[in-house]
């Protein structure tokens, strides 16, 4: 009964309050519906944190892409007495953070001088696990790296074999390790 | 509160802005969102939410959920795409019999019923290509290529190009009388002497193959649907979706299906000529007037008798208009359709503007538009023409067009023979002008380009500049900057106010699809394209209306145009911007607005001519001026008729932002383009083609729901 009388008097209303009425119901609910997602969905302020470090990395990126891009096409060294050209100090740090790539020329070139490196890179079709190419602050110094492993006469070897890269060669797209003094 | 009592809606419209704004300006944009990057884009990050559902990982970028929903609908994409190769590649496999090696062959049965069809749709677009060009393959599909070999003469010949622009001239005289005639003649032998008959020819044989296939299962579903209310309601959404779906959507899954080629091109010709067709038949029968039905079932007619022999006859007029309508779409494929390999004109005007070369494509699109001219005043001449049933005429008066074309065949045969003998040494041109080989105005068009760059380079660009600088980039920044619950609340809110709870509840899913899909951003920009092309359309379309409507020789001049613009393949639209702007989102903006202009202006000379004449009189009587009366009688009761124009505004518009994607904009069309390269693309064309229809359909729904109560309640219902 109450609730007959209710719907009675609901129904009693002006059009315009019951239209408003509507329209403000309709929108509340979709509010919460949006609320109820949040719960859900919503990841926060983590979700920020996480964004900005990565917003921070590319931007890290495009600066060191922009240098590189500035930098002559050729061999880069880091000492004196060639005729290529020297890094600064500043600079050689900064290639050294944007290098990634090692390629086969300075990996045969370090495997000369590690002949168990050398026959397991041989024997597998030149094939390499990991590279790596890093900034290390204490020595103030690039160090490159990688690492060969494969079968060996039935016998699961692995070696790894890293130094410091003493040059790297800028393509004017990216620079790329040149060669590796691991002696 | 008095303004609340005098205007109850404006106050509720009001209360529905203020919502809207507080929400836009209380929900910041996210630090971290950037435009397109914002949402999945099919790229592994480390950032990258995921979330697995049907077996589907779907990643995207999250955000405040009130500023962009997650992409929940981001799977629907993948899993069409698993379906459709589970479909073709393991669904049902069954031994099926192979002709050429003899043996059977074990295949899904998807993939064998496609390659049928395949085999079909190939057998019939080269008969009538070697009937009209001549040739060797539907003489081998019956032989063999050894048979063919051995026997030099068994070969197809070929109509001359002068029978068949003969043989159009009669059709067209006996369709319409003298200038429809001339006009048909002309068309042809310009296509002729231009070089485009082979690739005319082309095009002419896949519509002729496309067009009656349409026709006849657009008649087949709207008998069905007429006869069966549950055919009907099946129908409905298909056919609401295929109204406003971009027929760029519907290629990435024939592509998969039926492959590349000129019979995918006819399978899409037909999935989108066929809705107009049936919705045309649904109409034309709905209109028989129960008597007619009546007299018909007490003259003893079976059902069949009934709906051959009465209701189709009747509705002959509606029906032939829908032939009308699936010729013009199938002309507006012939351009979309080269994209999945059709031949013809459509590949030559595509080819051309791939390569900037405006004069090549001016040639192909002119060629285009001008034979879907011909064939739309020819169609609308048949659904016109009166059948004199009681004419007493003699066998030569009943035959005579019949004759003069038998004796062109003899003539133009006669004439091409002759011209294996004048022209020995280069082209038979009695019997086809090569293509290339023909008279070219091309390098005259883009030295005019060059022209038109040098001279006004300055202006254009700076025009282009102030456009897009002061214009365009804030418009789509304010589009960009709502956040999904204000768009939401302001969609919905809409719906309710215009059309109550369940108008509401229809815009709020179609929104939603939307919205979920990792699309959001890039409708947004599609919206923001078209809106701006629907506002600068309907400001052009409404004033050149009115002022046609003043007089009735102007209105039918302007109603004339229209028809013509309409005619035009959607793609010829970019040509002269393109020669204009240049590649830039000018460019694509200038054609929405030219294309878009055209439904605008025509439903305001309608409109306004569906005014009753006794309500002129009326006011006359009543001593309003000219002035008054277009404001205080025609534009309240012609304004229902403009808004169903707007609606067609925004559908035109709509259809263009999407083509416009090949100039390069950065909005949903341009994933559709992409979809097309992509071996995966089925299923993400499908859902962008979608997303599309929907912003299509959500205006559609309030728009129609407004006209309809505001006719009733100006008792014009």
């Amino acid at each position: 009964m109450i609730k007959e009388n209710f719907l009675y008097k609901i129904r009693e209303l002006p059009e315009f309050i019951r239209q408003i009425a509507g329209l403000t119901i309709l929108i509340i609910f979709i509010i919460s519906s949006f609320f109820v997602l949040d719960v859900i969905f919503g990841q926060g302020d983590e979700l920020v944190k996480k964004m900005k470090i990565e917003e921070e990395r590319i931007a890290q990126e495009k600066k060191l892409s922009e240098l590189i891009s500035k930098l002559p096409s050729g061999i880069l060294v880091t000492f004196d007495g060639t005729n290529h050209y020297k890094l600064t100090d500043e600079v050689y740090e900064q290639v050294c953070k944007a290098t990634k790539l090692i390629p086969q020329r300075a990996i045969m070139g370090a495997n000369f001088l590690n002949f168990r490196a050398h026959e397991i890179y041989t024997i597998n079709g030149n094939k390499i696990d990991d590279t790596f190419v890093k900034w290390d602050k204490d020595k103030k110094k690039c160090f490159a790296g990688f690492t060969v492993s494969g079968n060996n006469v039935g016998v699961d070897e692995s070696v790894a074999v890293s130094g410091e890269a003493l040059s790297f060669l800028s393509t004017g797209i990216d620079t790329r390790v040149y060669f590796i003094k691991n002696f | 509160m008095q303004f609340i009592k005098k205007y109850p809606k404006a106050f509720q419209w009001l209360f529905l802005l203020v919502i809207f704004f507080a929400l836009c300006f209380a929900i910041e944009v996210p630090e971290t969102y950037k435009f397109i990057r914002g949402q999945a884009e099919f790229v592994k990050d480390p950032n990258q939410s995921f979330y697995v559902f049907l077996g589907k990982e779907v990643r995207y970028y999250a955000f405040d959920v009130f500023w962009r929903l997650p992409p929940l609908l981001g799977w629907l994409p993948i899993w069409i795409n698993d379906s459709l190769f589970f479909l073709m590649n393991e669904w049902l496999p069954m031994e099926f019999w192979n002709s050429d090696t003899q043996t059977y062959k074990t295949r899904p049965l998807v993939l064998q019923v496609t390659r049928e069809i395949t085999s079909i749709m190939t057998f019939l677009i080269e008969l009538i290509r070697e009937i009209l060009l001549g040739g060797l393959k539907t003489i081998v599909a019956f032989t063999s290529w050894d048979w063919v070999g051995s026997n030099s003469w068994a070969k197809m010949p070929g109509l001359p190009w002068t029978v068949v622009a003969a043989g159009s001239a009669i059709l067209a005289y006996k369709l319409s009388g003298k200038g429809l005639a001339i006009f048909a003649g002309l068309v042809m032998v310009y296509i002729s002497i231009f070089g485009q008959w082979k690739p005319s020819m082309q095009t002419l044989s896949f519509i002729l193959v496309a067009a009656p296939l349409s026709f006849v299962f657009g008649l087949g579903f709207g008998i069905a649907a007429y006869k069966s209310k549950r055919v009907e309601k099946a129908l409905y959404p298909i056919l609401l979706v295929m109204q406003t779906m971009p027929q760029y959507a519907v290629l990435v899954p024939a592509l998969v299906l039926f492959g590349v080629g000129d019979h995918a091109a006819v399978i899409i010709t037909m999935i989108v000529a066929v809705p107009p067709m049936i919705l045309l038949t649904l109409l034309g029968l709905r209109a028989v007037p129960p008597e007619v039905i009546e007299a018909g079932r007490m003259s003893g007619c079976n059902n069949w008798q009934l709906m051959f022999k009465v209701l189709i006859p009747t509705a002959r007029r509606d029906i032939l208009i829908g032939v009308n309508q699936v010729i013009m779409v199938c002309f507006s494929m012939a351009v979309i359709s080269a994209f999945i390999g059709a031949k013809g004109l459509g590949f030559n005007l595509l080819l051309a503007l791939n390569q900037l070369n405006i004069g090549l494509a001016l040639e192909a699109g002119l060629c285009i538009s001008l034979i879907a001219i011909l064939l739309d005043k020819m169609s609308l001449a048949w659904a016109n023409k009166q059948v004199d049933y009681f004419g007493n005429l003699t066998f030569f008066e009943r035959n005579k067009n019949a004759i003069f074309f038998g004796v062109t065949v003899l003539i133009g045969i006669v004439l091409a023979y002759l011209g294996s003998f004048f022209f020995k040494q280069g082209f038979n041109y009695l019997f086809e002008v090569p293509h290339n080989k023909g008279i070219s105005t091309a390098d005259f068009w883009n030295k005019g380009v060059d022209w038109i760059f040098d001279t006004f380079f300055v202006y254009i660009k700076a025009f282009n500049t102030w456009l897009i600088v002061e214009v365009l980039q804030p418009m789509r920044a304010l589009y960009l900057r709502m956040p999904a619950v204000a768009t939401l609340v302001l969609v919905v809110g809409a719906g309710y106010l215009i059309g109550g709870i369940r108008s509401a509840l229809v815009v709020c899913g179609l929104t939603l699809f939307i919205a979920l899909s990792p699309w959001w951003d890039r409708a947004l920009v599609t919206t923001y394209m078209a809106t701006f092309g629907v506002i600068v359309s309907c400001i052009i379309g409404f004033t050149v209306g009115t002022l046609s409507f003043q007089n009735k020789h102007s209105a039918n001049f302007m109603l004339g145009v229209c028809d013509i613009f309409q005619t035009f393949p959607s793609f010829v639209y970019l040509i002269p911007v393109m020669m204009l702007f240049g590649i830039t989102d000018t460019s694509v903006l200038i054609a929405v607005i030219v294309y878009a202009t055209i439904p605008a202006t025509r439903y305001t000379i309608e409109g306004l001519r569906s005014v009753p004449t006794a309500l002129h009189d009326a006011a006359t009587m009543s001593g309003v001026n000219k002035f008054q009366r277009l404001t205080k009688i025609e534009f309240p009761l012609a304004f229902p008729h403009m808004m169903l124009g707007l609606n067609q505004t925004i559908v035109f518009a709509l259809f263009m932002v999407i083509i416009g994607a090949f100039i390069g904009t950065e909005d949903l069309g341009q994933y559709i383009l992409k979809a097309l390269s992509d071996k995966n693309g089925a299923g993400i064309g499908l859902t962008l083609g979608i997303c599309v229809a929907f912003i299509g359909l959500i205006f559609d729904n309030l728009i129609r729901t407004w006209v309809g109560q505001r006719k009733k309640h100006l008792g014009i219902d």
